[in-house]
């Protein structure tokens, strides 16, 4: 029987295979042959960043949150849109030209929603861009804008914006970190 | 003789110290010294790409929307007047980083048999979505449409709808779309979120809520094309029979 293979040096703080005469890990910078003092003053610092780091996830999830539920709302709004539009025009010939849009808008919308936890800045930009095109398409057939209409699409608007900045930043973390 | 085989380290030197050390480590072993990676060495300004990328793409939403939503504008000089914006805007975005913009215009895996291929796979799609457009059209909107209604007859109106729906969207689209916009994103995000949201903004900046479900696949496809072979060149070939073939079928 072979004598039981040697129990694999590991890191302290992050756990991955080390060698035997390495003075630091190389994957966290550990102080592996350091005095005590150094080496919880290491973890000290660690933990602190890991603090760090979970607050800013912490509020980017927040925000990517609200442009979830934003992309999710004006699914639901567009929706609505096709189904009263259908039973208030359903007997004039253009009715499919009119829902079909809408629907289309709504189906969109509510994939970007629910892809947003996934890829957040594809479907915050693809949202707004679409969002705004369709706001266009509508103040060039009813040009009369109420205030309450404008407050709505602004608030739409800055919600997405803000959705896009976080996505911004978790993109940044994950390029840091070398995750895909 | 393979000198280069020979000169592959598996070891770097510490950029402290100097040990040698495994290559994929972060830190040296010996002194513990941060071994940055060149792309943390210098942070791109995410934010700030986004934003330039969003005024190219604010630009060309102001000018289709002005020639799709008002109906005064729908003249044929506008339509020149749109395309040319939106042509200067594509080229100037794409010469802001000419440094890096400049290695997409090479051509170095230039093979005939690829180009052939796109150039059959382009023309196979245009086929598919002209029957189904028409089909579709005749559905929902019961009409035909004829977008190049403006142009007609003879000799030199047929080269103006070659050059106006095959050639310049081929070139302009591609260098703003593929070129700027894609590379830009790149920076900014993964490679697929890229990919996608070119496509996206690609597709609905046409402004049509029917050619959406072509225009999409078409565009992630001259995406992934461009990200492969790394060069434009496929791509605007590609776009050109894809938009030649349609060309063919509306002068037919």
């Amino acid at each position: 029987m072979p004598p039981a293979p040697p129990p694999i040096p590991r890191c302290d703080a992050c756990f991955k295979e080390i060698e035997n005469d390495d003075v630091f890990c190389a994957y966290c910078g550990y102080p592996i042959k350091g005095t005590k003092v150094e080496q919880s003053a290491f973890i000290l610092k660690q933990n602190k960043i890991d603090y760090y780091k979970a607050e800013i996830k912490k509020k980017v999830e927040n925000r990517i949150d609200k442009g979830a539920t934003t992309l999710f709302c004006l699914s639901g709004l567009f929706i609505l849109a096709a189904i009263i539009g259908f039973f208030k025009l359903q007997d004039n010939p253009q009715v499919l030209a009119f829902v079909i849009p809408y629907l289309i808008l709504g189906i969109i919308f509510l994939l970007l929603g629910e892809y947003s936890k996934k890829k957040p800045l594809m479907c915050f930009v693809s949202g707004l861009c679409l969002y705004i095109i369709a706001e266009l398409y509508d103040i060039s057939e009813r040009p009369q804008a109420s205030p309450l209409g404008i407050i709505t699409i602004f608030i739409i608007i800055v919600f997405l914006v803000l959705g896009i900045k976080s996505a911004v930043e978790i993109e940044k973390i994950k390029k840091e970190n070398n995750i895909s | 003789m393979l000198p280069l085989e020979d000169e592959l380290p598996d070891k770097k030197p510490c950029i402290k110290c100097g040990t040698l050390i495994a290559l994929d480590g972060k830190f040296c072993n010996q002194c513990g010294a941060r071994q940055s990676a060149q792309n943390t060495n210098a942070p791109v300004n995410s934010w700030g790409l986004l934003q330039q990328a969003g005024l190219f793409f604010g630009i060309d939403i102001v000018v289709c929307a002005l020639a799709q939503f008002v109906e005064a504008l729908k003249t044929f000089s506008f339509f020149l007047f749109s395309d040319i914006v939106m042509a200067i805007s594509a080229v100037l975005f794409f010469s802001l980083n000419w440094k890096e913009s400049k290695t997409l215009l090479k051509w170095q895996n230039f093979s005939w048999q690829k180009l052939a291929a796109y150039a059959a796979i382009a023309m196979a799609m245009q086929v598919l979505v002209h029957y189904s457009v028409d089909w579709l059209n005749l559905v929902v909107y019961s009409k035909d449409d004829d977008y190049v209604q403006h142009l007609n007859g003879n000799l030199f109106g047929t080269f103006l709808v070659v050059f106006f729906t095959a050639i310049a969207p081929a070139i302009f689209e591609e260098l703003g779309y593929r070129g700027y916009l894609l590379q830009t994103l790149l920076k900014v995000a993964d490679k697929e979120q890229a990919v996608y949201i070119t496509s996206f903004l690609f597709a609905i900046i046409h402004m049509s809520f029917l050619s959406l479900f072509w225009l999409i696949p078409f565009a992630l496809f001259l995406g992934f094309v461009r990200i492969k072979e790394n060069t434009l060149w496929y791509g605007v070939f590609f776009h050109f029979c894809f938009n030649l073939t349609a060309c063919i079928f509306q002068l037919l």
